[in-house]
């Protein structure tokens, strides 16, 4: 137990390191909550009701599909893992810690908006934030399951930059995140559906979310943890 | 005599193509073992089939103990510094950190730096330290010193002997035949996923079946002569010089003749192929 306490706290540290990570985890959503917070809330005041789900989804989303999967491809698709294998630290231990790590992280950018909005835009806290922050522990995992399965699967960063804004950029706009989705074409809004963030901000944005707005969530993190067990498990095995 | 490493017909298939056809060896208790060969021989193939990082089709591999293993190619997290890794290797096999290892690796003196700013020879140094964490009493290494300056080689050389000292068995893939000569007590040579040879250095260069020259520096300078089991001697540099295939012959004949022509002999040395003329040699044999 001592030892994998010390891998996860060592990972903590690893990615307050690692450039690519602080930028994705922390630099690049804050700075675009207050940017956003700024032009929104001037622009049009109803934005205040829903400004920390929406940039909290945008955080999540660009920390853990963009940022989650980096130290994973360094160390799946490397020789780390055959440093681990032979010095008796098991396969799986990498993508835990980095899980538990990035949930750390994300959930911290999380709890700066949630602090910061009302206090620099006025916005308008969750009815409930204690279920609030159940939703967004959910939504979160959720993501960090998508986000460790591009690091398992993708062999190279200039290829993991490519799937992850093909996740990442639809997530930005047809999601809800930056306007209504009753303004996209159908089609748009459709494929929206297919999307964790368009079912994270309906589920965070409501104080009563029904149950099947979770199953989509759910059915994103089965798939990913049934992909991410195979794809371990071919690596431990190889 | 015990032995630490079995190898009983080992078979490797990557597919359709057979790397290793079936190669045996042992490797004593407490002994240096190099496994020689040209690149893409099977010596790495073979390693990580010991190590128990690559599955093998066919034979067996028995360990007479614990295994601590160095790779050829091996990487930790960039930012990760040497104490952490250290620290984490040592939690993970639940040993307590050697101060003694991180000093005789000299650890100590780069233990906050950043793994990616860590010369070569500082990280083959950390990952040897690593893999000597358990103290364990085979220690396997691949390619130990690639990529050292000559200061690293033979400091790591220092710490290999010292290993062996401590009654270590080590069994390594090498390409440097300086290193093979003097580190280790046998050495096997694969070729083309077979073992082609298996024994000590000198074992090695004694069975080379080649040319030897002898030199001699005499008083007085040594007449034209017919020779029996020489070339007809030429002057090089001072030096009476005969080529031979018999050398032990040759050198009597020489000695003998000196004797009776009441020559005095300064000097005389002998040139046998080096261990690397009779790797080529093995490379070349069957082609």
């Amino acid at each position: 137990m001592g030892a994998f306490i010390y891998g996860v706290i060592l990972q903590w540290k690893l990615d307050l390191r690692n450039k690519g990570i602080l930028v994705t985890y922390y630099l690049v959503p804050l700075l675009f909550f207050l940017f956003i917070g700024t032009i929104f809330t001037s622009i049009n005041p109803l934005a205040k009701d829903t400004l920390i789900q929406s940039m909290t989804i945008f955080a999540i989303t660009m920390g853990a599909f963009l940022g989650t999967p980096i130290p994973l491809v360094e160390l799946y698709s490397g020789d780390i893992k055959k440093a681990y294998k032979v010095g008796g630290i098991p396969i799986w231990v990498g993508v835990v810690n980095n899980y538990i790590s990035a949930f750390v992280h994300l959930m911290i950018t999380s709890l700066i908006i949630f602090l910061v909005a009302p206090l620099v835009f006025d916005a308008r806290l969750p009815d409930k934030p204690l279920p609030y922050f159940g939703y967004l522990s959910i939504f979160l995992i959720t993501c960090i399951s998508i986000g460790v399965v591009l690091g398992l699967y993708i062999k190279s960063i200039s290829k993991l930059t490519m799937f992850s804004q093909m996740l990442f950029l639809p997530s930005m706009m047809l999601s809800g995140i930056m306007f209504p989705t009753d303004m996209l074409p159908k089609v748009l809004e459709n494929v929206g559906f297919l999307l964790p963030a368009t079912w994270g901000l309906r589920i965070l944005t409501s104080s009563e979310p029904k149950i099947l707005w979770f199953l989509p969530l759910l059915l994103f993190f089965l798939v990913a943890i049934i992909l991410g067990a195979c794809k371990l498990s071919r690596i431990a095995m190889d | 005599m015990d032995i630490a490493i079995e190898v009983n017909n080992l078979v490797k298939n990557y597919g359709n193509v057979t790397v290793l056809h079936g190669i045996s060896f042992s490797v004593r208790k407490g002994e240096i073992f190099a496994l020689l060969g040209a690149n893409g021989a099977g010596k790495t193939t073979t390693l990580e089939c010991i190590e128990g990082i690559r599955r093998h089709n066919e034979g067996t591999i028995a360990l007479h103990g614990k295994i601590g293993v160095q790779l050829q190619s091996s990487s930790l997290m960039e930012n990760i510094t040497a104490l952490e890794a250290y620290r984490l290797f040592s939690k993970w096999n639940r040993a307590p950190v050697h101060k003694g290892i991180l000093e005789n690796f000299g650890i100590l003196e780069f233990k906050n730096k950043q793994y990616r700013t860590l010369s070569t020879g500082q990280k083959r140094r950390l990952h040897l330290a690593i893999a000597l964490i358990n103290n364990p009493d085979i220690i396997i290494l691949d390619e130990p010193t690639a990529g050292l300056d000559v200061e690293g080689r033979v400091s790591l050389h220092r710490e290999i002997r010292k290993l062996k000292e401590a009654g270590k068995t080590i069994l390594l893939a090498s390409h440097d035949m300086a290193e093979v000569e003097t580190l280790c007590d046998r050495i096997g040579i694969l070729k083309e996923g077979n073992l082609a040879f298996i024994g000590t250095a000198n074992e090695l260069t004694g069975s080379y079946l080649g040319e030897s020259k002898i030199y001699i520096r005499t008083r007085n300078p040594f007449p034209e002569l017919k020779l029996r089991y020489s070339s007809p001697g030429n002057l090089e540099k001072d030096y009476f010089t005969v080529t031979t295939t018999e050398i032990s012959d040759a050198l009597l004949e020489l000695l003998t003749l000196l004797k009776e022509m009441d020559n005095d002999l300064l000097d005389i040395k002998i040139e046998r192929s080096t261990l690397e003329e009779r790797l080529i040699e093995i490379a070349k044999e069957g082609n």
